[in-house]
């Protein structure tokens, strides 16, 4: 039954979450947004490892245990990048990523 | 009953287009924080259609229950008035749709019509045909154990959670034909469908991720110490930044 | 030493020669010191030392040393000159026994004492013999001195030597008396002359500065120097036996002329003299080196004894023996030349070619001079015992170049011009060199070379001498300074002399030479006490009546003037005499040169006429300048005394027995021993009829002095005829020989007016064509460097420029890219990763493709 829809659906998924973090990355001026773009460009790749886990018998085990790892990560980085962005907050006393402009050429 | 999958996905990827998308188009943080929890329930429910059990509920423990949690306190703790709302610009929006829209296009483009390669010893699964019914739950087919018994297998994915825990503390095992020894038998049924033309192909996986999961877990523990160190509270710097 | 100078009593002559050298090294030196240690004049040792050497006015050592320099120098002339006559007779002597022996031998009366007569003669002729060598080698040497080759070969025969030697003869011996005799003189009456520059400032009235006359040291030593530095020059002139030598020493004293002419350089019209005198020289130096390379490449030798024996062949004596330098051979060549170079010579009195005669005298086998029609094998480059040949013309160019030569340096027509202003120089200078030496040197090589002249030379020569000799007297005629008086009466003596030697008179021309020598000194001398005395007036139209204020002045210049008139028993008399009665046997054999005898007849008069008006206008009469004339003293005994020596030498110097003969005179005798065999085998003919017409010629000439005379007493003593009127009447004639016939205004158009065009032309030539092309190039060359720095500037820095330019505003356009928003470099990632994805989805369904 799950082989009416077929890979290509759940690969475009994946796909469509990881444009859209990547957008939210591009666009968010809220740091905590760009965070949230983060997560949604880790979820569509781990969309991504679990069809292919699924629909390559090959892949089975590994493309779970992969995802697995990839939420785990993910939750580990979501913790530091909020933490470097509390610190941000406690420099700038804001969380607007435009004014970090320090680097400018 | 088949329309119940097709259905239950087409739900489950409406409801991760649309709140991927109003995540990205909303400029308001906390109303972003709540499309995010959308889209991670609805990636979990992709996950169970692809019968990751286990990662799908990792998936709604770990990241819903546990980041997108982290993820608003950190909206709670910074989102300070003005910073709630904070706009861009119309240009920025135009090239932000464009690349978007573009990315997307050539992902789609790439991704449609892509046939895995599958090595030869190994079959693809195929759409099933609709001759071909589920075998039948029991035992009619021998004493095989539900799991290698081809009428029995389709259901269930190698992957399940105590394999996948066995992976993950280092099991290899060796010995052939045990059903929880890593051994699984890759069934390709023929086109007529009669159980005389399945074929059983045997195949060892590997299994041993102790290593990666020891790395990830001394990888947690760092994270947590500097987590917690770089969130240290300090003193408050004045206005200006 | 005195073995050595009794073996080679020639070298007598040379030490007579180096004398002066050593006086003028000796002045030279001193003068070195005197400049080296004048800067230290004020400290002890240098100030004594500084006026060692001079100090600050002049000292008459350099005149003591010049003095007793040259007089030393006349000593061992003398010497030289009694030995060498001693040594001569005694030649003469022998020879005279060995034919006195012969004759008695042919005489048939001693048949019987044939034997002991052959003894006496072959033992007489051996003694002779060993005499004649002994005798010869003692009066001539040389040494080489220079030997040039071809490159590449090293054979002695073959290539040519320049050499240094001597050889005295008659004419040499005794001109060396005569010069070193006359140099003694003019030295000590220069001592009283030149007194002026001992003052340690002389005023110069002649040249005018800024603030009134020029004041300078007195030159006295510098005087002596150039005198002994010229005794030196001269010489060496008459000493030596190659042309090589005597062109050294010819220029040698040309400078010496150039120096002395432009003693007082400052004056300018001295300075123009002076160069004047040296380039006219020059011009005839010119000819003179045209007639060396012509000797150089045909005969190969500068030495005369050389020249003369190829150029001329031998003739017999009478005794049969072979005197060499005789006959010109001249010849036709027969057929061409063989292929080794041999040319078969015909010869022929009318031939274009001349047949050398072998240059080694000893071992040829070539005899006399052949008969015409005789066959003769000439080569092209002949061995020493071989004939040579040379086309006749090239012998008449070197001939006539080497008189060109004469020509200059014995200010013979053309080249007469810069005789008359050498006077500017001092008196005694005028006296030694412009009387007596210098300009004889030029009549000197003549003599010297005469074998060297073919019979157009000759003739041309005769013609010069005419021709100077009557534009000199005629000058003189209307001359008022009386320096210029007697420098165109040396003039025209010195074509009296070329005259003598053009017609064949070999003998009579040097005798000339020898008394001119000494009553022209003598003139000019006296001419120096006048001027001296009148406080150097010079104008004759200011003196008058000078006798009783200087007498002896005044009657030494008497005797001068009588000699140089010839009358009786004076030198002049003889020479004069000599000359003219040659130029009558000239004259007799070849009638359509009568002219050659005419004019020097005629200029005999002239010539008395214009000496004695010089005597009348400057000694006789009312003075005609009473300021002039109050001044005037006789001079001082260093001046006197040489006036009275010359005097005597002038009267009596070629006095013979009997005294009324013209042709007794010993002098003469003297001289024509030294006479070469050209002259009497050539004009043998002229010589007998000139001594059968002498007295009718001496007579004659003696009636023309006397008109001479008459009219000058006429005119300027008994003043019966005005001067002035005639002056008046022969007006157009007068202003004629008053501007010396315009030939300076002739040479200045001819010549140096086109000299100066070529010159200006030159002048802009380098100017404006060379330096134009200079500036040219230099204008082209910044223009390039202009253009190379625009390039420079532009192309180069330009290229460098813009590199920076580029590469600046590039990094100025990127930094733009590090926008420092965080999500601006997210939208590049994302970018980069789209591009990643479709390339690698590219290269994937290529892989997949089939």
């Amino acid at each position: 039954m799950t082989d009416s829809i077929g890979l290509t659906p759940y690969l475009l998924i994946g796909a469509l979450l990881f444009v859209c973090g990547a957008v939210c990355m591009a666009t968010k001026r809220n740091a905590i947004g760009i965070l949230m773009g983060v997560e949604l460009v880790l979820n569509g790749a781990t969309v991504n490892f679990v069809a292919f886990a699924h629909y390559n018998p090959a892949f089975e085990i590994e493309g779970q245990i992969f995802a697995l790892f990839v939420i785990v990560l993910a939750a580990a980085e979501a913790a530091v990048a909020l933490a470097i962005v509390l610190n941000f907050y406690n420099n700038h006393t804001t969380v607007d990523v435009d004014t970090a402009e320090e680097l400018k050429g | 009953m088949d329309f119940l999958y097709p259905l239950a996905f087409w739900l489950f990827a409406a409801l991760i287009a649309v709140s991927a998308i109003a995540m990205v188009v909303t400029q308001n943080i906390v109303r972003a924080a709540t499309w995010l929890l959308f889209t991670l329930a609805g990636v979990a429910g992709i996950f169970f259609l692809l019968g990751a059990d286990f990662v799908g509920a990792t998936q709604l423990l770990v990241y819903v229950g546990g980041t997108l949690v982290l993820v608003v306190f950190g909206v709670m703790l910074t989102a300070q008035g003005p910073f709630i709302n904070l706009k861009i610009g119309a240009g920025e929006w135009a090239i932000a749709a464009a690349v978007g829209l573009g990315f997307f296009s050539v992902l789609a483009y790439v991704l449609v019509g892509f046939e895995p390669k599958v090595p030869a010893n190994v079959a693809v699964r195929q759409a099933p045909h609709k001759a071909e019914q589920p075998l039948a739950v029991g035992a009619a087919a021998g004493s095989l154990p539900l799991a290698d018994n081809p009428e029995t297998r389709s259901y269930h994915s190698l992957a399940s959670a105590a394999v996948l825990g066995e992976a993950l503390l280092g099991f290899e095992k060796t010995a052939p034909d045990s059903p929880v020894t890593g051994v699984r038998d890759i069934v390709t049924v023929g086109p007529g469908g009669t159980s005389s033309q399945v074929k059983i192909v045997k195949e060892r996986t590997k299994m041993a991720y102790l290593l990666p999961f020891e790395i990830v877990s001394l990888h947690l523990l760092v994270v947590l110490i500097g987590a917690a160190y770089l969130a240290r509270s300090k003193r408050r710097r004045g206005a200006t930044s | 030493m005195p073995e050595f100078l009794q073996s080679n009593p020639g070298y007598l002559f040379v030490v007579a020669t180096f004398l002066p050298l050593a006086s003028f090294l000796l002045v030279l030196l001193s003068f070195g010191m005197w400049c080296v240690f004048r800067p230290y004049r004020d400290t002890e040792y240098g100030a004594v030392l500084y006026h060692l050497f001079g100090g600050d006015a002049p000292g008459r050592t350099p005149a003591y040393f010049a003095v007793v320099a040259i007089f030393l120098a006349f000593l061992c002339s003398i010497v030289g000159f009694g030995l060498y006559t001693a040594g001569f007779y005694h030649v003469e002597k022998k020879e005279k026994e060995v034919k006195d022996i012969r004759a008695s031998l042919a005489r048939p009366e001693n048949a019987d004492k044939k034997k002991e007569l052959e003894e006496q003669e072959k033992k007489a002729e051996e003694s002779l013999a060993e005499v004649k060598t002994a005798w010869e080698n003692a009066w001539t040497a040389h040494f080489d001195w220079i030997r040039i080759y071809a490159p590449g070969q090293n054979d002695p025969d073959r290539g040519t030597v320049l050499q240094l030697g001597f050889r005295i003869d008659n004419l040499n011996a005794l001109m060396f008396v005569m010069v070193t005799l006359i140099a003694t003189l003019i030295h000590v009456f220069s001592m009283g002359y030149m007194a002026d520059e001992l003052a340690p400032t002389y005023a110069d009235h002649q040249v005018h500065t800024e603030d009134g006359h020029l004041h300078r040291r007195g030159r006295f030593g510098r005087f002596f120097l150039y005198l002994s530095l010229f005794c030196f020059s001269m010489l060496n002139l008459i000493l030596t036996d190659n042309l090589f030598q005597i062109f050294i020493s010819w220029e040698l004293v040309g400078i010496c002329s150039y120096l002395l002419i432009g003693f007082y350089y400052e004056r300018q019209s001295a300075s123009n003299a002076a160069n004047k005198a040296f380039i006219v020289n020059r011009v005839g130096d010119a000819g003179f080196i045209v007639g060396l390379i012509i000797i150089w490449t045909f005969v190969g030798s500068f030495n005369f004894e050389d020249i003369f024996r190829q150029v001329r062949w031998p003739s017999r004596t009478a005794e049969g023996e072979l005197r060499s330098g005789a006959k010109l051979v001249r010849a036709t060549a027969e057929g061409a030349p063989t292929a080794d170079g041999k040319q078969t010579l015909v010869a022929d009195p009318d031939g274009d070619q001349v047949i050398l005669y072998p240059s080694d005298l000893v071992h040829t086998k070539a005899g006399a001079a052949p008969k015409p029609g005789t066959r003769i094998e000439a080569a092209a480059s002949p061995k020493p015992d071989e004939h040579g040949s040379m086309p006749y013309w090239v012998l008449v160019v070197a001939g006539l170049g080497v008189f060109l030569g004469c020509v200059g340096k014995s200010a013979q027509f053309p080249l007469q011009v810069w005789l008359p202003d050498a006077m500017e120089g001092p008196t005694p200078v005028s006296a030694l060199i412009h009387a007596a030496t210098m300009v004889a040197a030029g009549v000197y090589l003549v003599a010297r070379v005469f074998p060297l002249f073919t019979p157009e030379v000759l003739i041309i020569i005769a013609y010069v001498g005419a021709i100077t000799l009557f534009i000199g007297a005629s000058i003189a005629v209307v001359m008022t300074d009386i320096k210029k008086v007697l420098a165109y009466s040396t003039v025209s003596q010195l074509g009296y002399m070329m005259l003598a030697l053009g017609v064949g008179g070999w003998t009579a021309g040097p005798f000339h030479l020898l008394t001119h020598a000494f009553f022209k000194a003598l003139l000019f001398l006296g001419s120096g006490s006048v001027i001296y005395g009148c406080h150097h007036e010079q104008d004759m139209t200011k003196m008058g009546g000078l006798w009783r204020k200087m007498p002896i002045t005044a009657f030494t210049m008497l005797a001068g003037i009588l000699a140089i008139a010839g009358v009786p028993t004076f030198s002049g008399w003889y020479s004069k005499d000599a000359i003219l009665a040659e130029a009558i046997g000239f004259a007799g054999v070849h009638h359509e040169h009568m002219l050659l005898f005419l004019l020097p007849l005629v200029t005999a008069g002239i010539t008395t006429f214009y000496m004695f008006r010089m005597w009348f206008m400057t000694f006789t009469g009312e003075p005609r300048d009473l300021h002039v004339y109050d001044h005037a003293h006789e001079s001082p005994w260093t001046m006197t005394l040489p006036l009275m020596a010359l005097a005597l030498m002038a009267w009596l110097f070629a006095l013979g027995w009997y005294p009324w003969d013209a042709s007794a005179s010993w002098l003469e005798h003297e001289i024509e021993h030294a006479q070469p065999i050209a002259v009497s085998a050539n004009f043998d003919l002229e010589h007998k009829f000139a001594v059968s017409y002498h007295e009718v010629t001496g007579l004659i000439v003696l009636v023309l002095v006397s008109l001479g005379f008459t009219f000058a007493v006429l005119l300027y003593y008994w003043r019966t005829l005005s001067a002035a009127e005639t002056k008046e009447q022969f007006g157009r004639l007068h202003t004629f020989l008053s501007n010396k016939w315009y030939f300076d205004e002739l040479y200045s158009a001819v010549v140096v007016r086109p000299a100066l065009v070529v010159a200006h032309w030159c002048k802009n030539v380098d100017l404006y064509a060379i330096d134009g092309v200079l500036h040219a190039v230099a204008y082209a060359t910044k223009w390039v460097s202009w253009l190379e720095g625009r390039f420079d500037n532009g192309v180069v820095d330009g290229l460098i420029n813009l590199l920076g330019n580029v590469t600046f505003r590039t990094g100025v356009r990127l930094r733009g890219l590090q926008t420092g928003y965080l999500r601006s470099y997210v939208l590049f990632l994302v970018l980069a990763l789209i591009g990643i994805v479709v390339a690698l989805s590219y290269v994937v369904m290529a892989t997949a493709a089939p």
